[in-house]
Order: C-alpha cells, then structure tokens, then sequence
C-alpha cells in the first residue's frame, strides 16, 4: 500500500531537487564575499564551487575548487566535497578528500552549501592538527611556517592551469 | 586469581557475543509498523537469554501492543515524534490540535533566542505543522483516516525526517534555554557544542538528553505521560519503565490517567508500545452479537464489552429499545403467531407479578409466559419492551406448545415451557414443574437470565428447521 518504495524514492529526488533550488537562489540573492556555487549538471546534484583563501593565512590570495556531490538523501546526507585545485593542508589528502566533521557523523540537515564553504574556508586558516589526512603538513603547521607556505604555494594551481590541464 | 571476578565464563560470553550478533535492529521494514500485537516480541526472544526470556514473557499482559520503528538510527527520535502525533489523534480534539499548533509556533521564538536562525529550520517546521493541519482536518471531518494519514506520513522518508529534522532543533533549542536542567548530563563541552554534537547532526540518535528535552518541551506541555521500557539484561523479571513526564494541571496537580506515549528501548533501539486500553479491541464479539449489533457498531466501547453483551440481548433492558433495535430484519417475526394461540389462557391477566416489587428484567420475562393477552391489556408496562418485533423475539421465539397449554389449564391456569416466577408459585402454592429442558428455561446458560450465561451462535437451521419445528408449525397452522 503506502508503504510502497517506488513513490518514496521520487519524492526524495524531487526533494532534493526543490532543497537545492533554494540553495542556489539563496546564493544567487545574497552572494557571500569569497564563496562561488553554481550547479554544473541539469540536475542540480553535482555543483561545483570555489573559496578564496582567507587573509592571514597561507592560502591567501589562492583560489580554490571544490566539487559537490548531493546523495539522493540530502539534506538528511552530507554532499560529497572534493578538493579540484591541488592543496597542501593537514585536512586534505592529496586526491582532495576533506577530513571534517560536519561532512562526515557531524552533518545536520541544516547545513547548506553556503555552510560547508564557509567551515571550509575557516578549515584553512584553522586546521585540525590532531586528525590529520596530511600527516607532514600537520607537522609543517606547527614547527615552520615558511616551508608550510612554501608547500602551499608550490602545490597550488590556477584555476586556469587546472583547466588547461 | 583476582582476575576471575571480571572474566565472565566462557559459555555466558558466547550467549552474549550470539545475542549481539543475532540482534538485527529492522534496517528493511517499514519507517514505522503496523500496530501488532507485543506477543512478537515474546516470540523474538523465545531463544534469548533468560533474563530476556522472562522479561519478555511478562511484556505482552501489561503492554498488549507494539510498533516497529526501522534502526536506521532516526528510530528513537521517529518513534517520540509519531507517538506525540498519535497521541494527539487518540485525543480526537481538534481543539487540541489548534492549541499544540499554537504553542508549538510560540516555541519558534526559543531557536532565535539560542541563536538557531529560525530560516534554517522552517522547511522542516513547515511539515511538522503540515502534518498538524492534516491530521486536524482528518479528526475534524471525522473521517477515521487519521491514523492512515500519520502512517503514511512517516513512511515517507522525507516527511518523516523533516519532522525528525525539526524535533531535534527543538530539543537543541530547548537543551540551549535550559542550560540548568541538561548540564549534569553533559559531560562534554558546553551545552552549545554538546547539541551541535549530539542531538543536531543527521545521523545521531536519541540520547538521555534530547529525550529529557523533547519530554519537557514537546510531551509534557501537551498533557501527555511519557513512559520509556527498558529492556535489557537488568535485574528484574519485568522492562523497568523510566517516567519521564507526568503532566500536571494548572495548580500542579497530576492529572489522573493522562494519555500515555510509551517506548520500548532495547539497547541501541526504540519502538513503540501500547497497553490494551489505548485502543478500543477489535471487534470480537460472539456470534448472536455480530447478528444483531450493526445498528450501532460504532459504540463498542472496550471496558463495558461485557455489560454490552448483556446489553445486547433483546429484553433485557426494558428502555431504549425503540430506538436502538429499529426494525431489524428477523426471522423470528413470524412467531408472534403462534402467541396468538395462547389467548384462552385469560384468567392469569392481572398478574400478581405486576403488584409485587420485581425487578425489571423478571418483569420483561414474566408477562410473556403468563400469557399474550395480559401484555396489551397491561401496555402501561409492558408497551415498552414490545414496540419492535425483535425485542419479542427471544421471549416468544419459543412459543409453548398447545399441548402444555392445555395442561397449564387444567393445573396451573398456565402454561408455557417457563417455569413460573417465585411470586406466582407463592400465591398458587403449587410446587414448581420445571420443564427444564427448554432454552427459555433460565437455568439453562443459554438463557440471558442464567448467572453463567453463555450465549449460543444462533442458527435458523438446527434451532428451528431440526430440533423445534415440529413444535411451531402445529400452532401456527
């Protein structure tokens, strides 16, 4: 009856469509400094975004490409974030997979992709050195800066250089 | 050897290692069951240990009714939110709905003020007070598809978890107000990042926090009891149940038999459960009832089910019968005939039954067996009880045979397969001749009178095609 799965999985999809059209007219109406969204496939379950590396930190001045992958479950599941531009942080693998809370066990539906770029970019100026992805890095952070930014810097691309990649 | 008393042996660790590896909280069934009756549990643990045994043995007499809430981890938090709702259509008030919608919509201020944006959880919210609406509309249009419409609800997986979803803010919130009353369980952090931790995040589940919080927030305001069963390997041959809310009333009282959510928790899992008197029984009445109760089914009131039997039964009480006995189709409308036959038996008119101080039942019994004349001649008393021809049914379903007539004649001025009543036999002084192998006969506990009453399934086929025809048709020929 009711009961049935069929009903229940295309109203999840269309949820997650409806959620995420919010999300992006949010950001389109009130764009935050620092933080770009835009979906990059028909529908709306994969975007792509960027952060602009925070002030005082190494990652200043740095821009930064992310993937977003919602699951049919969103928001009741954390979208699958990926690091595109090549970063050295004690967080971050080099594949780009992200060690945060928030998108693993800690995730709330009340998160957004306005939410998780902000944490991210606070993620960099603030990382988590007790469970690094990045064990040097971690290291790097705490013993020399210099050679941490160098790091940083020598990693990093352009997002023309990615895309000419 | 000091190690000994924190090994447990071998055997009691396998029991225990095979029962943690055989619980399987449901990952597959529905978000939330059907109502079923708690004997599955019994039967779940009739291989268990016997701790479980026992206690789940003991289960299904105090708690006659359970619901499975899927583990998906969401169990606890789905099982509080759909036993508040429920609990709210058992009310049946639509009133109750407006006040619940109200209160709950003045609680919004509360996210605000613990820094929760409100805009952040509306959507949430909004299927909350969705579903409120729903479900008021359904209890105010009477339709009975509140219950469907709360199941539905929650079996969809993004109603049920938006509601989910707001439940939680709201714990978080109301843990956030009330720093005071949840920091003694919080042994982590603040209260701030505890709830971020702890009771906001998607995946976590119900924990001794949030429930306190959602019983002071949610259940208790509401008028609700808030029972919680645990079942686990404690001492004890029954669940220990953990009060969380007694509702009071405006001068603190307690309310007396508040309507009760009650959970059953096994480690790791809720669901829900129900005594017997939350829900009126099923429908399971003997057979002569189901024949004879459809004029007003729907007042099957469970706890007076066995005076309703009584109730039931045509003559037995002398009012009300106009109205809720109107006209049913009945065999036995053909049997006031033969009653015809027994007019002659005139001289018993004025009954002495009717001076003497009886009660109301022997009345209704009385009259018929004295004789069919009297009855009208005495409608004062006796019009009552005869207005619709099932009421006579059982009285002149068996009508005595000429035969006995004749002979109450020419002994008793009576006749009939009754045995007369005391107040009779005291005037005539003649002992009583008991024709006891009648149904009409009171000592035969098919008859209403008996003390041991047992009503019979009535069939038209053996009663009269078989064991009495040959008794009617003479007279009514």
């Amino acid at each position: 009856m009711a009961l049935s799965e069929g009903p229940r999985a295309s109203n999840s999809a269309a949820n997650v469509a409806s959620r995420l059209q919010k999300e992006l007219m949010d950001i389109m109406t009130h764009p935050t400094p620092g933080i770009t969204a835009f979906p990059s496939s028909e529908n709306l379950t994969t975007w792509t975004a960027t952060i602009d590396g925070p002030e005082a930190t190494p990652y200043e001045a740095l821009v930064f490409k992310l993937t977003f992958e919602f699951p049919a479950n969103y928001p009741y599941a954390p979208p699958h974030v990926v690091f595109k531009t090549p970063i050295y942080h004690p967080n971050v693998d080099f594949s780009g997979r992200i060690c945060l809370d928030i998108l693993k066990d800690k995730w709330s539906a009340v998160y957004n992709t306005g939410t998780v770029l902000l944490s991210l970019q606070s993620l960099l100026g603030e990382p988590n050195n007790s469970s690094p992805l990045n064990g040097q890095a971690a290291e790097l952070w705490d013993s020399d800066m210099d050679e941490f930014k160098r790091l940083v810097l020598a990693r990093h691309k352009t997002p023309e250089e990615l895309d000419a990649a | 050897m000091a190690d000994a008393g924190y090994v447990l042996p071998d055997e009691e660790l396998a029991q225990l290692q095979k029962l943690s590896s055989d619980f399987e909280p449901e990952t597959t069934g529905p978000l939330v069951g059907e109502r079923q009756s708690s004997a599955a549990i019994t039967t779940e643990y009739a291989n268990a240990d016997p701790v479980y045994r026992v206690k789940t043995a003991a289960l299904p007499s105090k708690y006659a009714y359970f619901r499975t809430c899927r583990g998906d981890g969401h169990c606890g938090w789905r099982a509080i939110a759909f036993t508040y709702l429920e609990a709210l259509v058992r009310e049946a008030n639509v009133g109750k709905f407006e006040e619940e919608e109200a209160r709950l919509m003045s609680i919004n201020n509360l996210f605000n003020n613990v820094g929760i944006n409100y805009e952040l959880i509306i959507d949430f919210a909004e299927e909350m007070f969705d579903l409120l609406h729903k479900l008021a509309h359904s209890v105010s249009s009477n339709d009975g598809n509140a219950d469907a419409i709360l199941l539905q609800a929650f079996n969809d997986m993004g109603t049920s978890l938006s509601i989910i979803t707001y439940i939680k803010f709201l714990a978080s919130a109301w843990v956030q107000a009330h720093p005071a009353d949840f920091e003694a369980f919080i042994t982590t952090g603040d209260v701030k990042t505890y709830c971020s931790l702890s009771i906001e995040p998607s995946q976590c589940e119900l924990d001794y926090v949030a429930v306190g919080a959602l019983s002071a927030a949610l259940i208790k305001p509401a008028g609700f009891a808030f029972e919680i069963m645990y079942l686990d390997r404690s001492a004890g041959e029954e669940v220990n149940a953990t009060v969380f809310s007694q509702p009071t009333d405006q001068n603190g009282m307690l309310l007396p038999n508040p309507p009760t959510i009650r959970l059953l928790y096994r480690p790791g899992h809720y669901d829900i459960l129900y005594k017997a008197e939350d829900f009126p029984p099923p429908v399971q009445q003997q057979p002569i009832q189901v024949a004879l109760a459809n004029p007003y089914n729907d007042s099957f009131i469970p706890s007076e089910s066995s005076v309703d039997i009584m109730a039931m039964i045509p003559g037995m009480y002398s009012t009300s019968f106009g109205h809720r006995w109107p006209s049913v189709p009945y065999e036995f409308d053909a049997s006031p005939t033969p009653q015809a036959q027994v007019t002659p038996v005139q001289p018993y008119t004025p009954t002495p039954a009717s001076a003497a101080p009886v009660n109301t039942s022997r009345q209704d019994y009385m009259p018929v067996h004295a004789s069919h004349q009297p009855n009208h001649s005495n409608t004062g008393r006796h019009g009552l009880h005869l207005e619709g021809p099932p009421v006579t049914l059982p009285i002149h379903s068996l009508p005595p045979p000429p035969v006995s007539i004749e002979r109450g004649h020419l002994t008793l001025e009576r006749g009939g397969p009754f045995r007369p009543s005391m107040y009779e036999l005291e005037q005539i002084n003649v002992p009583s001749f008991q024709t006891s192998i009648f149904k009409n006969s009171q000592y035969n506990t098919a008859h209403y009178m008996n003390p041991d009453f047992q009503p019979e399934a009535w069939s038209p086929d053996t009663e009269y095609g078989a064991g009495h025809k040959g008794k009617h048709k003479p007279p009514a020929q």
